[in-house]
């Protein structure tokens, strides 16, 4: 499969960063207000019921319990809400970001700034922002991974990627893949005036080391390594099953496998023994 | 952008430990001072709203009211910590230079009281749950200059000693240190950012360092210190160094 032919682009330098700010940002105050929507709702009926068994007033006329158990509902309701505001506006905003996505689908390549493209990844971002936001501020761990499979990235079976930067589009992690503390993985990268998209290609059961960036273009074959403090180049593909080191990646290394390691823990019992041998 | 809290641009705000621990004090003042105009906003929004027949106002203006007191939150924390901070600067004036890393020495020290200062509120900007007021909102009160238009929130910027020019953007992760501390010294120089600049993802600035116009730094680069980036050039490498073309 030859991917699609993408107008070239000389990279002397790689920059990858946020993106700039825009009147659309302003998107997380309609979706802080639709997340309060339905605990508004829920608590005004609870504290309603609450308010009546301390004082024997109501202030809402209707949908009245007022049962002395409603007070064992109170801890439940705290981390209920919690997860309530965070759900309907993961939920809301996965709707908006696939709408956007029907408008004007992401495209890979180069683009101007001020057109269509720059315009509606931006737009894409700042909606993915607060949900991700929220997620991650969560204490579920796996929070940040449900909401990026709602905004249609494809993340595999049992993956961790908990401390990291990760891109909200044209990204795929496969299943068994680690991402350690301190990572960025972009799908995006902004010069001055032009902006560069290219989908991000991570194998089954990968390992991204700690304080690594991965740039737009990069493919990690099944089982490959990237090493600590290390960063790759655009567009650069990573062979499986080796370790991969260097700013930007150019040395690889051999991953000793089970069987090697066994042997070497033979020849080191054997070795040794001799040696016992030879003291006694 | 949506970073974890390992990306976040909260500062470190590295303060000695033997001066912390007696000036705790200074730092609850600004707290509770800075919750203090937060209480008043909430007491005047239950009398006002909380009475027979208009409960139901009461309640759907709650997520605005949350909306209002996050921001006045930032905003009273920013303006107690300048109070604090101005009289500091009166009892004495910041200046670059080598100093001895000793509490005895003066600039150690008053440089120590500024970062207990300017702690909280810095703290409190960086975790804010909005893209908007964040870092550089923060960072243009206590002085630095920060030009428009560019990208600043994803990085961590020392707040004294630094000038950022016009559409400027500085990489996630990356670190604008006016100060370093080399065994037994303490420095302190301005870092000069001019406009158009490009710093890429986790780059590191250290104290002297002087970017000129229109000059790109590659990605997970850092700068010596007193080192001169020269106009329209790109640059790479541990340390910087001019990419020939």
């Amino acid at each position: 499969m030859e991917t699609k032919d993408i107008p070239k682009f000389k990279v002397e330098f790689i920059s990858t960063s946020g993106v700039y700010k825009t009147p659309f940002t302003l998107i997380v105050i309609l979706q802080f207000l639709v997340g309060c929507l339905l605990i508004i709702i829920i608590n005004m009926w609870y504290y309603n019921d609450l308010y009546y068994l301390l004082t024997g007033n109501q202030f809402l006329p209707f949908l009245l319990i007022g049962q002395w158990w409603e007070w064992f509902l109170l801890p439940m309701n705290i981390y209920g809400n919690l997860l309530l505001f965070a759900f309907s506006i993961i939920l809301f905003s996965a709707v908006i970001f696939k709408i956007l996505n029907k408008i004007h689908p992401p495209e890979e390549g180069v683009f101007e700034r001020g057109s269509k493209e720059w315009k509606y990844t931006h737009r894409r971002f700042w909606t993915a922002y607060f949900p991700i936001w929220l997620a991650r501020s969560l204490p579920l761990p796996w929070s940040d991974i449900f909401v990026y499979r709602f905004l249609g990235v494809h993340v595999g079976r049992n993956v961790v990627a908990y401390e990291g930067y990760i891109d909200p589009e044209l990204i795929e992690i496969g299943d068994y893949t680690m991402t350690s503390l301190n990572i960025c993985i972009f799908s995006h990268l902004i010069y001055q005036e032009r902006i560069f998209i290219k989908n991000v290609k991570i194998g089954k059961a990968c390992i991204v080391g700690p304080h690594t960036i991965i740039s737009p273009g990069t493919i990690l074959q099944d089982g490959a390594v990237l090493g600590v403090n290390s960063y790759t180049w655009i567009n650069q593909n990573l062979e499986g099953d080796l370790i991969h080191v260097g700013i930007p990646v150019n040395i690889t290394l051999p991953i000793q496998s089970v069987e090697d390691s066994q042997k070497k823990a033979e020849r080191i019992k054997t070795e040794s023994k001799k040696n016992t041998d030879f003291n006694d | 952008m949506f970073q974890p809290a390992s990306l976040k641009g909260d500062s470190p705000t590295p303060i000695d430990e033997r001066l912390r621990n007696k000036y705790l004090i200074l730092y609850f003042i600004i707290i509770i001072l800075s919750f203090m105009p937060c209480v008043l906003f909430e007491w005047i929004y239950a009398i006002f709203l909380w009475k027979e027949g208009i409960y139901l106002i009461f309640i759907f203006l709650f997520p605005f009211n949350i909306l209002i007191l996050i921001h006045l939150l930032q905003i009273s924390a920013i303006l107690f910590s300048i109070l604090f901070l101005t009289i500091l600067k009166l009892i004495y004036p910041p200046k670059e230079g080598i100093f001895n890393r000793n509490i005895k020495d003066k600039d150690y020290f008053y440089w120590n009281l500024r970062n207990i200062v300017k702690k909280w509120p810095l703290f409190i900007n960086s975790s804010n749950p909005f893209p908007w007021l964040k870092n550089r909102f923060t960072l243009r009160f206590f002085g630095v200059k920060i030009g428009s238009n560019g990208i600043h929130d994803n990085s961590w910027i020392s707040s004294e000693f630094v000038s950022i020019g016009k559409n400027v953007i500085i990489g996630m992760n990356s670190n604008i240190l006016s100060f370093g501390i080399e065994q037994d010294k303490f420095i302190l120089k301005k870092i000069i950012v001019e406009d158009d600049v490009l710093i890429g993802a986790k780059c590191v600035l250290l104290p002297g360092t002087h970017i000129k116009r229109n000059v790109k730094l590659s990605a997970h680069s850092y700068t010596k210190f007193n080192q001169i980036l020269q106009e329209n050039s790109t640059y790479l490498g541990h340390p910087a160094k001019l990419r020939e073309k």
